[in-house]
């Protein structure tokens, strides 16, 4: 991951190939392309913060696998959530589409 | 031709078609006998199973069917395709390669389904005995719904008669096997009844479920194997609880025969199909009517809707995305719906067409018609919202009832039982 950041630019300055979303929970760190960050929260905290890191509360992983897929044309795997943390992740799902609605109405 | 208002068509995009299965040419074209009532999909994907007309029901294997799709074109005559099929060095038994079929069932062929010793969802691990069928082995098989009111049950690795169930006095008109692997059957007969075999236990019959004041045309278990819908004519929709045999509650809300139904992978939702030209979309844990599809714009008034208009539907079916319905109707079109939506999302062009199954990954709907032919087209598909497969998730292990009692905002509760 490393490697790769040095040859094709790194998550540094306003307009990095790549990002970083951290989670707060235990500190995980995800590195995506730009052009496939498209939750909310990344554009909320380019105003926010003027970095490039996210911290989201939630764990990112099942978005940042969704937000990779709707942009590519691969054949989309199967997600499978376990029920005992659906629950949470409808919740976390449902703040961030409830973030984008406000994000669209107040810009 | 009533359609629905002009600015909604320029929506309506055309389904890809994938390719077609053409019945062998018959001497007598314009004889009964030729109909494909049904098409069916091996649960774990590997066998494709119709029935061609004249007393006989082809098994092909899916993948190879396929291929020769994308290898020789869309049509695909049934008769030389099998000396088309590449032959493999087989370097392993025979039964580990599958193979193609033609069954002569002695009857004209009503109702087929595919049973499987592997539960579809794998959750746990069960241990099964077995009688009289191989030891050690999963097992396939494909039980026919014959218009003497037998059932055949076949061998779809050999081809072998297996098992022959006598009892009902009519037409089976529809066969179902639970989905989580125990080979319990049940079959649906115009002698007003519904009875369950048990084919762990030699074809067993366990029960019979009368209620029905009329033809039962079809019958459905919910995933969780916990549920049976059963439909019929004169409107009747039944909901069975399957550990006890008994009937939960009557749905009511269709005006005319009910002829087909299907649940949705998490078994939240209920999708029946009747001449009334509707499609209903119901809650099965508590009665409601959620959504509703209609085929005749403006809909029929009951008067109108209790006969003939040459808009009945014949059959649905749920996408194993749990988002997407497909639809046939005698309008000669093919609609896939999307739960949420009111009009449908994707068409296609289909005469005389009887019946519809999805594959068993969702991505191709197959359709049988009355001269004995399928026709496949890709489905729509899209990425589900994450918010969606937590419904699915969630709603896989918890009735309409336990998720009003989620400490959750209203407007997810809404969302969760699927009333938005």
């Amino acid at each position: 991951m490393d490697g790769k950041e040095k040859t094709y630019g790194g998550y540094e300055g306003p307009d990095a190939m790549y990002v970083k979303l951290v989670s707060s929970d235990d500190g995980h760190e995800f590195i995506v392309k730009r052009e496939y960050a498209l939750t909310s929260v990344v554009q909320v905290n380019f105003a926010e913060n003027r970095t490039n890191e996210v911290s989201i509360r939630e764990v990112p992983s099942h978005v940042l696998s969704k937000v990779r897929y709707t942009n590519s044309s691969t054949k989309i795997p199967k997600l499978p959530i376990a029920p005992e943390t659906a629950l949470e992740l409808l919740v976390a799902a449902n703040f961030l589409d409830c973030q984008i609605k406000y994000i669209l109405i107040h810009c | 031709m009533q359609s629905p208002p002009p600015r909604f068509k320029q929506f309506l995009l055309r389904s890809r078609t994938i390719g077609e299965l053409l019945a062998p040419a018959a001497p007598f074209d314009k004889k009964c006998g030729r109909e494909n009532w049904t098409v069916a999909f091996a649960p774990d994907g590997s066998y494709f199973a119709w029935s061609q007309g004249h007393r006989t029901v082809k098994l092909v294997p899916w993948s190879q069917c396929l291929q020769n799709f994308l290898l020789h074109g869309t049509k695909n005559v049934t008769n030389s395709s099998s000396l088309r099929l590449p032959r493999q060095n087989s370097d392993g038994g025979q039964k580990n390669k599958p193979r193609e079929h033609i069954i002569d069932c002695g009857d004209i062929v009503w109702s087929l389904a595919f049973g499987s010793s592997v539960p579809e969802k794998q959750s746990r691990c069960v241990n099964i005995e077995w009688h009289r069928f191989r030891f050690g082995q999963d097992q396939l098989l494909l039980a026919t719904g014959l218009n003497n009111g037998r059932i055949k049950i076949w061998d779809v690795y050999t081809g072998k008669l297996l098992l022959n169930l006598v009892d009902h006095t009519e037409v089976v008109r529809d066969l179902t096997f639970a989905p989580d692997g125990s080979l319990i059957l049940v079959s649906a007969s115009r002698d007003k009844t519904l009875r369950v075999w048990d084919l762990k236990d030699d074809g067993n019959m366990m029960k019979v479920l009368r209620g029905h004041q009329n033809w039962v045309y079809s019958c459905a278990f919910s995933p969780d194997s916990s549920m049976l819908c059963s439909v019929g004519a004169s409107k009747a929709v039944f909901l069975w609880n399957m550990d006890k045999y008994t009937m939960i509650r009557k749905l009511e809300g269709h005006h005319h025969d009910v002829v087909a139904c299907d649940f949705s992978p998490d078994g939240a939702l209920l999708a029946t199909a009747s001449y009334d030209t509707r499609v209903y979309i119901w809650d099965p844990h508590d009665g409601d009517i959620l959504m509703e599809f209609g085929h005749l714009f403006p809909p029929p008034t009951p008067i109108f809707a209790g006969g003939a208009n040459d808009r009945w539907v014949r059959s649905v079916s749920f996408s194993h995305d749990g988002l997407h319905i497909a639809s046939l109707a005698d309008d000669k079109m093919v609609r896939f719906w999307r739960i949420d939506e009111d009009y449908p999302v994707q068409v296609a062009p289909l005469s005389n067409g009887l019946c519809c199954a999805f594959s068993t990954d969702g991505s191709v709907l197959a359709a049988g018609t009355h001269d004995g032919s399928v026709y496949f087209w890709a489905t729509p598909r899209q990425v589900p919202s994450l918010q969606h497969l937590c419904r699915m998730s969630i709603r896989r292990v918890m009735p309409t009832q336990e998720v009003q009692e989620l400490p959750v905002p209203s407007k997810l509760l809404e969302f969760l039982s699927y009333r938005i």
